[in-house]
């Protein structure tokens, strides 16, 4: 099944990069697809961060900075990164205030690859 | 069980690093590249700040444990960097937490943050001149050799559990009795261990070490309250479960929750774990020798 691919890359990209507490994936206009995510509300999480990546890319666009690469909120719980998936998704990852950032932008390209795989 | 190979290994590679950082006096950042890797601060040899993934930092340990309010810290921390003085002074001078309690936690953030790093992997270490900002810097600066010791200690305690701190932590059925609390801080764990949290993650929501975290998980373990998940399921073509790798029977866990892999496959291990330690030499001719720095002042130990 897509979905449960789509929960074990999540999954791994949790073994992989130490502090990501939570993934989700969902569409643009803030469905959630597939979460795992924990206590977190997934219908906010999603529309919040579909929100989210649609204001970055504007930003980006209007700083005349190219394509949005990353979005990423640092609070003093923890980080919150939002990737684009293709056209039609958007990947959230959560992760605590020890997250490691470095893995974070080494594993997330393939991971954001993989899913959009997924997702098609 | 723990991979007692990796972890002799790279608490091998710190000691060796250390042991050049401190004849070298040296003054810089030692990058350690592996799981979960970090950079060690020296000032003169000794040892002030660490910085990891895998621990804590003081400024998580002061908060997650509300030992200083978020509040009080962002002022503190928007007046040292106006003034530019150090943190641990503001916070200190701002009564938000004594001198001695300050200095023992950022001791103890080291010693955690060391042990954490000599339990995993150590790929490479490169050591760069020059501090950058830190915010909560261990003033004098730690023994290099006892932060080694101490990882080394307690890596021997810890040698006997079962349960790594790479495990996915589990309540066990019937824990969790509605109206019943345990107290000493168990009541906080069994709520955290949801099958979505390792020993760090918990350690990290808490706002305590990591080692100490791990002794409590064990012998919460050993009384029966909690259990760990030590294998993931297998999954074939279709998304069906084919079945779970090798485990120590610890499977009391609801389908569907996340599942790590204990052991790196052999493929991943690291060439020192199969002898290659001794070949690698880091450049510490980088480094800037002491008597350089300050016109030859006290000789490092």
């Amino acid at each position: 099944m897509a979905d449960d691919k789509l929960l074990a890359e999540m999954q791994a990209l949790r073994e992989r990069i130490a502090g990501l507490t939570g993934a989700a994936v969902a569409s643009r206009d803030g469905l959630i697809i597939r979460e795992d995510i924990g206590d977190l509300d997934p219908d906010n999480m999603a529309a919040l961060t579909a929100t989210a990546l649609a204001i970055s890319q504007r930003l980006a666009s209007e700083a005349g900075q190219g394509s949005l690469r990353e979005t990423l909120t640092r609070n003093t719980g923890g980080y919150v990164a939002i990737y684009a998936v293709g056209t039609a998704a958007v990947l959230v990852l959560i992760g605590d205030e020890g997250l490691d950032i470095t893995r974070l932008h080494r594993e997330s390209r393939a991971a954001i690859d993989n899913i959009e795989a997924l997702l098609t | 069980m723990t991979d007692v190979g990796a972890e002799e290994a790279a608490i091998g590679q710190l000691r060796e690093a250390f042991t050049v950082c401190v004849a070298a006096g040296t003054t810089g950042v030692l990058q350690v590249t592996g799981d979960p890797g970090g950079a060690i601060l020296f000032d003169r040899g000794h040892v002030i700040a660490v910085q990891t993934s895998g621990a804590p930092s003081p400024e998580v340990l002061l908060l997650r444990s509300k030992l200083v309010p978020e509040s009080e810290w962002n002022a503190a921390f928007a007046a040292a960097a106006a003034t530019g003085a150090p943190m641990s002074a503001e916070l200190i001078s701002r009564q938000l937490v004594g001198a001695g309690e300050l200095e023992a936690l950022l001791l103890a953030a080291l010693a955690d943050a060391v042990f954490v790093m000599a339990s995993g992997t150590v790929d490479e270490y490169r050591a760069e001149p020059g501090l950058p900002d830190c915010e909560l810097a261990l003033e004098p600066g730690a023994e290099a050799a006892w932060l080694v010791a101490e990882a080394s200690r307690r890596i021997r305690v810890l040698a006997a559990e079962t349960s790594g701190h790479d495990r996915w932590i589990v309540a066990a059925s019937g824990a969790v009795r509605p109206g019943v609390m345990l107290g000493g801080g168990q009541d906080e764990i069994l709520a955290l261990a949801d099958g979505r949290r390792t020993a760090r993650d918990i350690a990290f929501v808490l706002g305590r070490g990591v080692y100490a975290t791990m002794l409590q998980l064990d012998r919460m373990r050993q009384a029966g309250l909690l259990s760990t998940v030590s294998s993931r399921p297998v999954t074939d073509a279709d998304g069906g479960e084919r079945g779970r790798g090798a485990a120590g029977g610890e499977s009391d866990v609801a389908p569907g929750l996340p599942r790590r892999r204990q052991d790196r496959p052999s493929a991943l291990r690291r060439p020192w774990a199969q002898g290659r330690a001794s070949e690698l030499r880091p450049p510490f001719s980088l480094l800037r020798p002491r008597s350089a720095w300050d016109g030859g002042g006290d000789q490092a130990p």
